[in-house]
């Protein structure tokens, strides 16, 4: 656990260093407008986050992320253009994610394959049959009550926000206080003893899969109201980006160890580079290169953190 | 048992390669054939390459994800090396070998020393080194014309026949064998795989071990990235892409366990080959490039899922002794049974789709060309830069339309994403097939040449739309305007919207992109030239995703509060920008640029969008089928001054361009009257 | 046997009611060794029934069936005179049968508090936790067994002891109708033990039934209502505790009389081979331990679990380095930082988890006997087949290992042959010095006496063996002398003369 903190501490520390040297080079990075439109573009990557971060700690991964978003996209999109009402539109795009992730979860579990393998081969399935069903195009032509939920947009934004604190605040709930949750925590971090405790340990493994699904639906749905067309490309890579904030939140890979709250704070470290970069007139072209150093860093800083600790213990 | 167990799985695949292969000798013309066989071959060499330095990393119970952006890094270092540096062609090549073991050093230094999940490290470099490759080229950098002694490498053939690096191949392809199945560190990183524990308490230097494969996972990359570069004639940032994970596929398809221990360089190939010969085969037979994936995945979890289920049976603790031959047996059979049925249904879904396509075709060849006696139905092939793209979607539906009218079968195929080495591989494959015309948009220039002259060889016509090849390599080129139209009328839009001064900023696609960054540099011209008080302030990438462009252009305008307009040239990115200053609710940043009308309609008529510059697509795809029909029955030939192109009636000849016309502006006056 | 203090009559009473839990026939093999074979144990409502037998006797898989972890090839299992059908973890613990097995099946990563009620509360996993009710339920229970531990303490960071507590009051936890303890006070103190036998009595009087198994015999005569003594997986009887003395207990358990189980000889003892000063290793928790073993020599190291024995040996093995001290090997220094310092230095170790450690089961008998020694079965990093098949073949002939051939996976050996493949790999490194963790763990009796023999060899051949064991008579019956071990340090060093059960124990408890 100690280790693991430990690289959350070194994250936070690099994010309080560089919110330092927006604070002095770019004031203006701290109007409110610019921090809530960062948190609205932001959110939907964050609740995929969340959903990720349970199915690490439960000791398993899930690369089909980005593509489960595009699908969900569409089929939004398609659902509303065929004139079904918001709530079931998002009950019914929850569901199909929940379907795609569960596909993950029962071939994890009850046919053995593992999730690294799983959901690669989803990735590219899930991602390949869309775009052979869309031939790319975009579905246009929405609802006029379906870009912000009908609310306009000062209410949508906020509703966007509320809909990410309110899962956010569940699932730092749930993980906490519901069986399930602490069920998720010793799966992950000791399965045979999980099971001898009478633990459902697949039943939990295919809920895992199935959560990250349903939170990956709702996120593509909060995303595509933020717009009056559905593009069908979406979710390129956001599987890296989801694992990137869960693991720099410092998170283990192997399970049973982190927490949402880390998870926060990665999501929020992945979210500032970009728009950090632009105020502070750093080209774009190393953006990649400044996420791939932060990831290292934290690894090589817990490390060199934790064995000076260890060494200072033991004398 | 076990070694049954592999043999068996081995068995299997190898099945599944003749099946494939039968399928495809069926469906696929000439597919069956030797110069396709060696095609093949050419195809898997850099995907295999990086397969074979995986397979001892996924043995010893690791993974590097970071090996196609390695290839991404060891292009432009070696472009860089060699045009910049002036280095011989050889230095520069040992020096990016060099860099690809330091790049596999730093993925080994912190994975063992700083005790990194390997996971999380290569996801770290994954990022690291394509983001360094993209900060060298600054984006839009891209290295070529490297010597022909060079580019042989990678185009051409010994004997006439033998792609010339199938002997590198092979020798790497022996050296992972000796490594993994004959050597002491294969043996150990066997052990490691399997218990890493029990590594370490038999006296395995298990750090020096681990350290030694992702080493050579680095240098191997680098080797399959100067390769690559030959292959393509040309270096980008972008080289790789996405490679890491189709090899991790084959690795795994091929037998290897994913947490280690189990695993084989043969297994490896094999799985390489069922990958290959997989997409190779739907390419000749005209199917959907989308089938690949689907079938790829299915595969591979149909097979893990069989494989997994007998070893788990077998740990769950059931015996493991010499009475369970028989169950072991049946086991085989039902692996091979399940295996068949997947390939069953995925050639059934192939068939399907196939007759389905015929049924959609055979109208026109009833209706459309009436009079004409119908000797010989035409095949023109047909290939847009990326199948997905919103814009080739819509030149689509014309070359649909003109393909109809004159009675020919269309092939529209193209790689499914902007990946330069896939064009290569469709028009081979069409070579393969034997097609009366090819008609390219050419994503990478120097290195589909060398192919599209090959067709030329052979007999085949070739034009290039939308962007060109070396000149020599094809026939026509129908131009839709050239880069220098594009630019010139973008900078005339932007200064006529900005009332002649201030700042505007562009949004581009990725920032790799060929076209784009042609494009930018004749706006850079005119701008300089003849509009001095513009000012263009920065250009940010949008990865063609219409949300990216949407929260870059967010945060432009608050960077720049004075900017007064955002050119997007990429079709997502008009609509992304223009929602981004709809939401800002700010009158006095405006949008314009290069996409699709229908895509921007909204944003046209509430003015945030002023303009966007587009010729028109549909009839682009409609000269474009035109125009390979009359190059095929000799209408379009050297020294034609103009073509009688169906609908679109009389079109120019300027030398051997096909030329469109100018690009259309779209305002919100005239943009009602199209539609795509 | 002396009488507890416990009060024995009130229990006979009800001892006389139907079975609480009845396995029937049970049989159960694993890979090439049958673990259990017709065996028939029952468990009457309010007694405490002692399971006792060798290490691979079959106590642990009985137990696993019981508890429905394992699924038995053959038999079933019954309570309250119905079968449990589809046995599993989940289901047993929901019928009241509850489970402290040898290795603490704890969860490091949550608390005390919630690694004892994630087994204990009815319900599904969606159900609400109450941490509140979580944490006082968990100081009560801890309070119970007079353990002072915080349950808000993340679990990982505890002592083996302190988890062992956190096991038992687990089990304690649900409405216990069986309760299985397996070994469970091998890591406690004094106290702590008289603590539990407070509880198990209390438990008894409520119409628990207890299953108990342990090592320490004597424990038995004060617990034990009956005794069932399991041999080669299969039950040699079960009788009253109060009718039987140790000595019948032992004859039962290895199947002849003590002093005809080791075949020690008298071989010529030569120098000091392994010395070592003042060792110790804070990571480890080794401190200041001085040895000397002399070639042809067998120094026995007892003590109880957690008494350093192996973290000893994994310190000379430079698994876990030392901080300070000195490591001499036949008269030269040896700095050991690594494991190939000390193979290098000449030591050799055969680690206690033979699984884990010891061998890697999926490789072939071949690569295990050679994975020690593969810079010497190779040229120029290439490996000579011909070489590795011979000195494979070699080993496995001397060791006398009994395999489908050289090409078979150890998991396919039966655990005595594959503790024989362990130390075939160690003696082909030629050491000077042979570590020996817990050899005979766990491998039936035939293969047990085998390896001894084995230790004699080597010792003739002028090797310096160091062997840890748990099991006293072992200790007594191979060694020459005898270290003891507690809390890290070396308590005391006697000859194979002057060593005694007895005295052995007193060092070792202290």
């Amino acid at each position: 656990m100690n280790a693991m903190r430990q690289r959350a501490v070194a994250i936070a520390i690099f994010w309080a260093v560089l919110l330092a040297v927006l604070a002095w080079r770019a004031p203006g990075f701290f109007a409110g407008s610019n921090i809530r439109d960062i948190a609205v573009i932001n959110a939907p990557a964050l609740i995929i986050a969340l959903g990720m971060t349970v199915v690490i700690l439960a000791g398993e991964i899930d690369v089909s992320v980005g593509s489960q978003f595009a699908v969900a996209s569409v089929v939004a999109g398609l659902l509303a253009k065929a004139g079904v009402p918001l709530p079931f539109v998002a009950l019914l795009t929850a569901g199909a994610g929940a379907v795609m992730g569960g596909i993950n979860g029962a071939l994890v579990t009850w046919l053995g394959v593992p999730s690294i393998v799983a959901t690669l081969a989803a990735m590219a399935f899930w991602r390949e049959l869309l775009r052979w069903f869309t031939q790319g195009a975009w579905v246009q032509g929405l609802p006029a009550g379906f870009q912000w939920m009908g609310f306009g947009q000062a209410q949508g934004e906020l509703a966007i926000l509320v809909c990410a604190a309110l899962l956010f605040g569940v699932m730092v709930w749930a993980l906490r206080n519901v069986q399930a949750g602490r069920a998720v925590y010793a799966v992950g971090s000791q399965r045979e003893s999980a099971r001898l405790a009478g633990i459902p340990v697949s039943a939990v493994s295919f809920g895992v899969f199935t959560l990250l699904g349903a939170l990956t639906g709702i996120a593509a749905l909060l995303d595509s109201v933020r717009f009056s067309e559905i593009q069908s490309g979406a979710g390129a890579g956001l599987e890296l980006k989801a694992i990137s904030a869960v693991v720099i939140g410092g998170t283990s890979i192997t399970g049973g160890r982190g927490n949402t709250w880390g998870t926060l704070l990665g999501a929020s470290v992945l979210a500032v580079i970009a728009p950090a970069l632009t105020f502070l007139g750093i080209n774009a072209f190393w953006e990649k290169a400044i996420q791939g150093a932060i990831i290292l860093g934290a690894i090589v800083l817990e490390r060199v953190t934790t064995s000076r600790k260890m060494k200072a213990h033991a004398r | 048992m076990r070694v049954e167990n592999r043999a068996g799985s081995e068995r299997a695949l190898a099945f599944l390669i003749v099946l494939e292969v039968a399928v495809f000798a069926f469906t696929g013309p000439n597919f069956f054939s030797a110069a396709n066989a060696f095609e093949v071959v050419r195809l898997g060499v850099e995907l295999g390459l990086l397969a074979l330095a995986l397979t001892p990393v996924i043995v010893s119970g690791g993974i590097d994800l970071s090996v196609g952006s390695m290839m991404g890094l060891c292009a432009v270092v070696f472009g860089y090396l060699w045009r910049d540096l002036h280095l011989p062609i050889a230095a520069a090549a040992a020096c990016t070998l060099l860099a690809g073991l330091l790049g596999g050093a730093l993925n080994a230094l912190v994975i063992t020393r700083f005790g990194g999940a390997p996971l999380i490290v290569t996801l770290g470099t994954y990022s690291l080194f394509r983001g360094i490759a993209e900060g060298l080229t600054r984006g839009v950098d891209n290295f070529s014309q490297f010597p022909p002694g060079f580019l042989y490498l990678g185009q051409g053939y010994l004997g006439g026949l033998v792609p010339a690096q199938t002997p590198l191949f092979l020798l790497f392809a022996a050296f992972y064998w000796l490594l993994l199945h004959r050597s002491i560190y294969g043996r150990a990183l066997r052990a490691i795989g399997f218990a890493s524990d029990g590594a370490r308490w038999a006296g395995i230097p298990v750090n020096r071990r681990l350290a030694l494969v992702y080493t050579l996972s680095g240098f191997t990359a680098a080797v399959a990235s100067l390769i690559y570069v030959a292959h393509l004639g040309q270096a980008r940032s972008d080289a790789g892409t996405g490679y890491e994970l189709l090899a991790i596929t084959a690795v795994v398809l091929g037998g290897t366990e994913i947490m280690g221990g189990r695993g084989s360089i043969w297994g490896t190939l094999l799985g390489l080959g069922a990958i290959v010969v997989l997409q190779n085969g739907l390419r000749v037979s005209a199917f959907p490039a989308e089938l690949a994936g689907i079938l790829t995945s299915a595969i591979l979890v149909s097979t893990i899922a069989i494989g997994r289920r007998s070893v788990g049976r077998a740990a769950a603790g059931t015996a493991v002794t010499q009475e369970d031959g028989t169950e072991e047996e049946e086991m085989k059979n039902s692996q091979l049974a399940v295996l068949s049925a997947v390939i069953l249904a995925g050639s059934l879904i192939v068939a399907g789709s196939n007759w389905w396509l015929v049924q959609s075709v055979r109208p026109a060849a009833s209706g459309g060309a009436g009079s004409a006696v119908p000797a010989k139905r035409l095949t023109l092939a047909v290939m847009p830069k990326a199948k997905g793209d919103p814009y080739f979607v819509s030149c689509r539906a014309g070359a649909e339309e003109a393909a109809k009218q004159i009675g020919a079968d269309l092939i529209w195929d193209g790689p499914t994403d902007l990946d330069p080495a896939k064009q290569n591989e469709v028009v081979e494959a069409w070579i393969t097939r034997g097609v009366d015309a090819i008609s390219v948009a050419v994503v990478n220039a120097p290195g589909l040449s060398t192919v599209l002259r090959k067709a030329r060889a052979k007999g085949i016509k070739v034009l290039t739309w939308d962007a060109d090849a070396q000149p020599d390599a094809r026939d026509f080129f129908v131009n839709q305007a050239t880069p220098q139209g594009i630019g010139d009328t973008l900078a005339d839009e932007a200064n006529r919207i900005m009332g002649g001064e201030g700042d505007f900023a562009i949004i581009t696609g990725a920032l790799t992109a060929a076209n784009q960054n042609e494009w930018i540099k004749f706006i850079k011209a005119r701008v300089a030239a003849k509009y001095p008080k513009l000012n263009l302030i920065t250009i940010r990438p949008s990865d063609d995703d219409r949300n990216r462009a949407f929260s870059e252009a967010q945060t432009l305008m608050k960077v720049y509060p004075k900017m007064k307009l955002i050119m997007a040239i990429s079709a997502p990115a008009v609509p992304g920008a223009a929602e981004a200053v709809k939401q800002s609710g700010r009158q006095d940043v405006k949008v314009t640029g290069l996409s699709l009308p229908n895509m921007c309609k909204p944003y046209v008529k509430a003015g945030i969008a002023e303009s966007v510059v587009l010729w028109n697509t549909g009839n682009l795809g409609y000269l474009v089928v035109q125009a390979s029909k009359m190059a095929v029955d000799g209408t379009l030939r050297p020294g034609a001054t103009s073509i009688d192109a169906g609908r679109l009636g009389r079109i120019g000849i300027d030398g051997d361009q096909v030329v469109l016309g100018k690009p259309l502006v779209f305002t919100k006056a005239n943009i009602d009257q199209y539609d795509f | 046997m002396h009488t507890s203090k416990y009060n024995r009559p009130l229990v006979v009473s009800k001892a006389v009611a139907a079975p609480l839990l009845e396995a029937h026939g049970i049989g159960k093999r694993y890979g090439g060794v049958r673990a259990l074979r017709q065996v028939s144990f029952d468990l009457r409502a309010g007694e405490v029934h002692a399971l006792v037998g060798e290490n691979g006797a079959g106590k642990s898989t009985l137990i696993r069936v019981l508890t429905g972890a394992v699924q038995p090839d053959e038999g079933v299992v019954r309570l309250d005179g119905r079968v449990i059908e589809h046995n599993s973890p989940h289901r047993s613990r929901a019928l009241g049968i509850a489970a402290i097995y040898q290795q603490p099946a704890i969860f490091p990563d949550l608390t005390v508090a919630e690694n004892i009620a994630l087994v204990n509360e009815p319900g599904g996993l969606a159900r609400r936790i109450d941490r509140g009710a979580r944490r006082a339920q968990a100081k009560e229970l801890l309070r119970a067994i007079g353990a002072e531990i915080d349950p808000e303490r993340e679990a990982g960071r505890l002592s083996m002891p302190e988890q062992q507590l956190v096991e038992i009051a687990k089990a304690l936890g649900g409405n216990v109708r069986v309760l299985v303890l397996d070994e469970p006070t091998a890591s406690l103190t004094e106290r702590e033990t008289e603590k539990l036998f407070g509880i198990l009595q209390q438990l008894r009087e409520r119409g628990a039934g207890i299953i108990y198994i342990s090592h320490r015999l004597e424990e038995l005569g004060r617990i034990a209502d009956r005794i069932t003594v399991l041999r080669d997986g299969e039950t040699m009887g079960t009788r009253q505790a109060a009718d039987t003395d140790v000595r019948t207990l032992i004859r039962l358990m290895a199947g002849r009389e003590l002093s005809a189980v080791f075949p020690k000889r008298a071989v010529k003892i030569g120098e000091t081979v392994l010395d070592v000063r003042g060792l110790t290793s804070a990571a480890a928790g080794i401190r200041d331990v001085s040895l000397q073993v002399r070639a042809g020599e067998i120094l026995g190291v007892a003590g109880l679990v957690g008494a350093g024995r192996t973290q000893l040996a994994e310190t000379l093995f430079g698994l876990t380095p030392a901080d300070s001290g000195s490591i001499r090997v036949a008269g030269s220094e040896a700095r050991i930082q690594k494991p190939e310092d000390a193979i290098r230095a000449g030591i050799a170790y055969v680690p206690e988890d033979r699984r884990r450690h010891g061998v890697v089961a999926e490789l072939p008998v071949r690569a295990n006997a050679t994975l020690a020694i593969l810079q010497r079965i190779a040229k120029g990093g290439l490996l000579q087949s011909a070489a590795e098949n011979a000195l494979a073949e070699t080993w496995v002939s001397r060791l006398g290992v009994k395999t489908d051939g050289i090409d078979a996976p150890v998991s396919s050996l039966s655990g005595g042959n594959q503790q024989k493949v362990a130390i075939a790999r160690w003696i082909a490194t030629e050491p000077r010095v042979l570590i020996l963790d817990e050899p005979t763990q766990g491998i039936d009796v035939g293969a047990k006496a085998e390896c001894h023999r084995i230790m004699c060899d080597l010792a003739e051949a002028g090797l310096a063996i160091v062997m840890i064991s748990s099991e006293l008579a072992e200790i007594l019956g191979m060694s020459d002398r005898v270290a003891v071990m507690r809390g890290g340090r070396v308590t005391g060093v006697m000859d194979r003369a002057a060593a005694t059960a007895e005295s052995i124990l007193e060092l070792a408890l202290g």
